[in-house]
């Protein structure tokens, strides 16, 4: 039997405590032992950035973090921007500013981009695009999602965190929904 | 012979809004939110690897890779890989109960390897354990005794120029007796006549690279074994229900028994086509082999290694024109590198045939293309699929001979553009619908063509600008490659939503969201009403692969079949509840009314309920066929296509004459799509094709040792573009010159925003290099990388004070 370590971890908010075996990476805890799968893995080598997670607040790749080595630590990935029924004022401008195709790698550039407006709500050009190089759009939306990074400036400089899911899809269609 | 009732029906729509602008539509041509964008930004499970977690006790797979690129198998021996901890079974060729083959045109590749090797990728074993750990380490324990034979990496090997004979070397494929996958030619009018009547002839070779899609989902699938020995696979598929008739003939299963299920894909580019057949055939297997979920999942090295890519292309080009630049002649040898398998190459080989002289009036061509076998990994479906390779070709032949003449490359182009009323290379008349020269006319007007090819010319620095045009056309949907037609179901519930079920796949491209506004403008109903189902084999109709650029015209057209259909019979009912003649019905959900007595209303819900009390069928099924294509094998003579995209492409580059770097300042598109269908996901294509294809043109290929094993397996030395790397703008521009058989006017665009885009940057690069012909004839491969270019530079001092 492998040893296990115990590890304590706030998740999206929430504690877990989790006996692991040492060499389990993040992503994988993440993913298949708690089932937040909007995490992707697309290399398992630290390179496409789709499985960046925000750990104490800033990324990470979770596909090259043992999870052992995070006793204590807070991890925030996109299942946790927003309670049931709310949208992140990041998720509403990645919407409103339409980059999304596949969206395999959109979980990992909103995250960035929380980060990155932690830091500052008034990122430069050049910042942007140096802090969402962390990350491969093989679609090819960058210029969507830097457009997406500006909207949701805006937003939380207004004080605009949290929006109301039902809203912002009437908004967003601006067609009469069904329910 | 009468028309079909559904050709019919598209064309009427056609008709009655032919000349209505697209700003006048309510739902089509305009920014609406893609169908599923909202569970993408909630990261929902929505891939196939997020739904691991919703089965119990799964099995994982893992696949032993051969260790020579070209061998004999003389024994394979599992015996210490089975006995390792945690594994349940390992399987080899002689497990698979049906036809060991996956060969996506011609059987050619077995799914488990089992007299030869041809590639790096080959599986000859695979190994089944309780994870994907053991059963890695297990599979270090499969011991393959191999006769090695040599690596045939060149396909100059196989073929000569001057015919493209077959040379003597040792065979790849054996068991075919050739290593020449398929031919092609086009022989139109007197070529030699041509030669000695041209002013000028420009002479040429060209090289275009193996470029991977490096789509960021890797390949991902689940198999779980159902009652009565059947199977139910989600798969990481474009072509759900081909990826079932590979999986039911390896396990010797009828199709109804094979079931796929085709969730939402982390990208495709062409290149989830027959992989997903692969890794669903090796799920499959496994599930029914221990009776548990079986999951396989590549990690990015697999993915590289184990999928189809861009054939590279071998070309020599021959380009004869009059002194005021009209086109006389083209003459052409090009070699296609399929590498160790066809997969789709024959297909790829004959559109590339077909695109091989450009979007111009050519009526002496004489070109000859082979398909050929290497030992590199093996070649198939990449956005594009031929047109890139020979689009490069021909659009820099285009720019030697305009330098050569003294004229400016957009005249040249405009000299000899195809027209409403032109034929083909082909011999086929295009009657209407060729929005080419606008397309030309508004790139230029956008990019400010003129004034900065002055602004460039001349140039002494460091950095230097340069700007490029490049055009192209391609043709819509599979034409000759196969039955060409596509069918979709529309169920209005009895609370007025709606289920659309369509065997297309959803890979990111957007156009399930223009199939969905063609449904809401039809039918007058909000895209938001409608939801679309995942492609289910079991429960969606087969609407052909989801390929060729075909979704929104063929799945459109449909779709559009079925949506009028069931807007008729509505029409009718709402007419009789209403008291107004059927033609005057307004559906304009949740309203309905006559359009001469608005305040009369009903609800669309009303309208819903009276149909279910009043007998009134609300499914439907919608069905079109393409008519047949025509070829021929011998001349190229016929109608390859029923019609094409046409576009044009302006690229500003700067390099840097020091390094030899290369970097695209500004680009402006403008394709004519017949009707902008889905602006946004339109936008999204032009620019994310442009991307992609930046990436073909200066930065992304393949490198091979000697021995045939693949340099960069992963994407820190396979490079695509990152947002560091992208232009600052990309402008899109949209013609819309209509097409009779798309839905409300449309053409398809997937394939068509990345063709000429390398062409258009090589163009810029040439221009910013001085454009003496001389130099520029050597800017004639692609990659664009800087080791490359500063080679140009110092070969012709290019940087002397």
């Amino acid at each position: 039997m492998v040893e296990t370590i115990r590890v304590n971890l706030k998740v999206n908010g929430k504690q877990y405590v989790l006996d692991i075996p040492p060499d389990e990476r993040l992503i994988d805890t993440l993913r298949y032992r708690l089932g937040f799968t909007s995490i992707k893995e697309g290399c398992g080598r630290g390179e496409c950035g789709s499985c960046i997670v925000l750990v104490n607040g800033l990324p990470r790749h979770s596909c090259l973090t043992l999870t052992a080595t995070l006793d204590g630590a807070e991890i925030l990935t996109v299942e946790g921007l927003a309670p049931e029924g709310k949208l992140h004022a990041i998720q509403v401008a990645f919407l409103e500013t339409r980059g999304v195709q596949c969206g395999f790698c959109t979980p990992a550039f909103m995250l960035l981009t929380k980060a990155l407006l932690d830091k500052t709500l008034d990122p430069s050009d050049e910042e942007i695009k140096q802090w969402l190089a962390s990350a491969i759009c093989r679609c090819g939306s960058y210029h969507y999602y830097f457009k997406a990074v500006r909207k949701a400036a805006e937003y939380l400089k207004k004080g605009k965190i949290l929006f109301d899911e039902k809203e912002v899809r009437k908004n967003l269609y601006k067609l009469p929904l069904l329910r | 012979m009468s028309k079909p009732e559904y050709v019919e029906i598209v064309e009427k729509v056609f008709d009655k809004t032919r000349s209505k602008p697209t700003k006048e539509f309510k739902y089509i041509g305009k920014e609406i939110l893609r169908w599923d964008a909202i569970s993408k930004i909630r990261g929902e499970k929505i891939f196939v690897a997020d739904l691991i977690n919703l089965f119990k006790n799964p099995v994982f797979v893992y696949s032993v890779r051969t260790k020579y690129a070209h061998a004999r198998i003389k024994k394979i021996d599992v015996s210490e890989a089975e006995k390792y901890p945690g594994v349940i079974r390992v399987l080899t060729y002689k497990d698979i109960p049906g036809i060991n083959d996956v060969g996506y045109v011609i059987p050619d590749q077995p799914l488990l390897a089992d007299k030869k090797v041809r590639y790096i990728g080959d599986t000859v074993a695979l190994v089944i354990a309780e994870s994907l750990e053991n059963a890695r380490d297990a599979g270090e324990l499969v011991n393959v005794e191999y006769e090695p034979l040599e690596v045939i990496l060149d396909p100059l090997k196989i073929v000569e120029w001057g015919g493209l004979r077959e040379k003597e070397h040792t065979l790849i494929h054996d068991e075919r007796g050739s290593d020449v996958v398929s031919r092609y030619k086009i022989r139109a009018g007197d070529i030699k006549k041509a030669e000695q009547e041209a002013a000028v002839v420009i002479e040429n070779e060209y090289r275009t690279p193996m470029q991977e899609h490096a789509y960021i989902e890797t390949e991902a699938a689940i198999a779980i074994p159902e009652p009565n020995g059947g199977v139910t696979i989600y798969a990481k598929t474009q072509c759900p229900f081909d990826t079932r008739r590979a999986v039911a003939q390896v396990l010797g299963l009828p199709f109804s028994m094979v079931r796929v299920i085709a969730p939402s894909l982390g990208g495709g580019f062409g290149g989830a086509e027959d992989v997903g057949n692969e890794i669903a055939a090796k799920a499959a297997l496994a599930a029914l082999v221990t009776k548990r979920p079986a999951v396989v999942l590549f990690t990015r090295e697999e993915s590289i290694i184990g999928h189809a890519k861009r054939h590279p292309m071998i070309a020599r080009y021959k380009h004869m024109a009059a002194r005021d630049g009209a086109l006389l002649g083209v003459e052409a040898e090009i070699i296609l590198d399929t590498g160790a398998y066809a997969s789709l190459g024959p297909f790829v080989g004959w559109r590339a045939i077909v695109h091989s002289t450009g979007p111009y009036r050519v009526k002496n061509a004489k070109i000859d293309l082979a398909v050929v076998y290497t030992n590199k990994v093996y070649a198939g479906a990449f956005r594009g699929f031929g047109n890139p390779q020979v689009s490069f070709a021909v659009e820099r032949q285009m720019d030697l001979l305009a330098e050569e003449l003294g004229i400016d490359p957009v005249e040249i182009r405009l000299k000899n553009a195809l027209r409403n009323g032109d034929r083909t290379v082909h011999g086929q008349l295009l009657d209407h619908g060729v929005g080419l020269v606008e397309a030309i006319q508004k790139a230029v007007e956008a990019a400010n063509w003129y004034e900065k090819r002055k602004l460039y010319a001349n140039q002494k620095g460091l950095l230097r600008r340069g700007i490029g045009i490049a055009v192209m056309y391609h043709g819509n949907s599979i034409g000759a490659e196969g039955a060409d037609f596509s069918s979709a179901t529309i169920i209005i519930q009895r609370d007025g939503s709606i289920i659309f079920r369509t065997g297309l796949t959803d890979f990111g491209q957007g156009a399930i969201q223009g199939i969905v506004n063609i449904i809401a403008e039809t039918l007058g109903v909000p895209p938001t009403y409608i939801k679309v189902e995942w492609p289910d084999t079991a429960a969606t109709p087969d609407a052909g692969p989801t390929v060729a650029s075909r979704s929104t015209v063929m799945g459109g057209n449909a779709a559009l079949v079925a949506a009028y259909r069931l807007r008729q019979r509505l029409n009718r009912l709402a007419s009789e509840l209403l008291g107004c003649d059927p033609e005057k019905i307004v559906i304009d959900a949740p309203d309905v009314y006559c359009s001469d007595d608005p305040e009369n209303k009903i609800t669309w819900q009303e309208l819903v309920e009276q149909s279910f009390w009043k007998g009134v069928p609300l499914q439907e099924f919608g069905y079109f066929r393409a008519p047949p294509a025509e070829w021929d094998e011998e001349t190229g003579q016929g109608a390859p296509y029923m019609h094409y995209t046409f576009g044009a492409i302006i690229s500003d580059v700067e390099l840097d004459m020091e390094t030899g770097v290369v970097r695209v300042k500004e680009a402006v598109t403008a394709y004519d799509i017949g009707r902008l269908i889905n602006k946004t996901g339109a936008d999204l294509h032009a620019i994310g094709g442009y991307i992609q294809g930046m990436g073909y043109a200066i930065m992304e290929d393949l490198y091979y040792s000697p021995d045939g094993k693949v340099y960069n397996v992963s994407l820190s030395t396979y490079h695509v573009p990152t947002a560091l790397d992208i232009p600052e703008k990309i402008t899109p521009i949209w013609v819309e010159a209509g097409f009779r058989r798309g839905p409300y006017g449309a053409k398809g665009l997937g394939e068509p925003s990345i063709v000429a885009i390398a062409p258009s940057i090589a163009n810029a690069v040439a221009n910013a290099l001085g454009g003496r012909v001389e130099v520029s004839k050597d800017v004639n491969k692609i990659p664009l990388t800087p080791d490359y270019i500063y080679s140009i530079i110092k070969k012709h001092k290019l940087l002397r004070k």
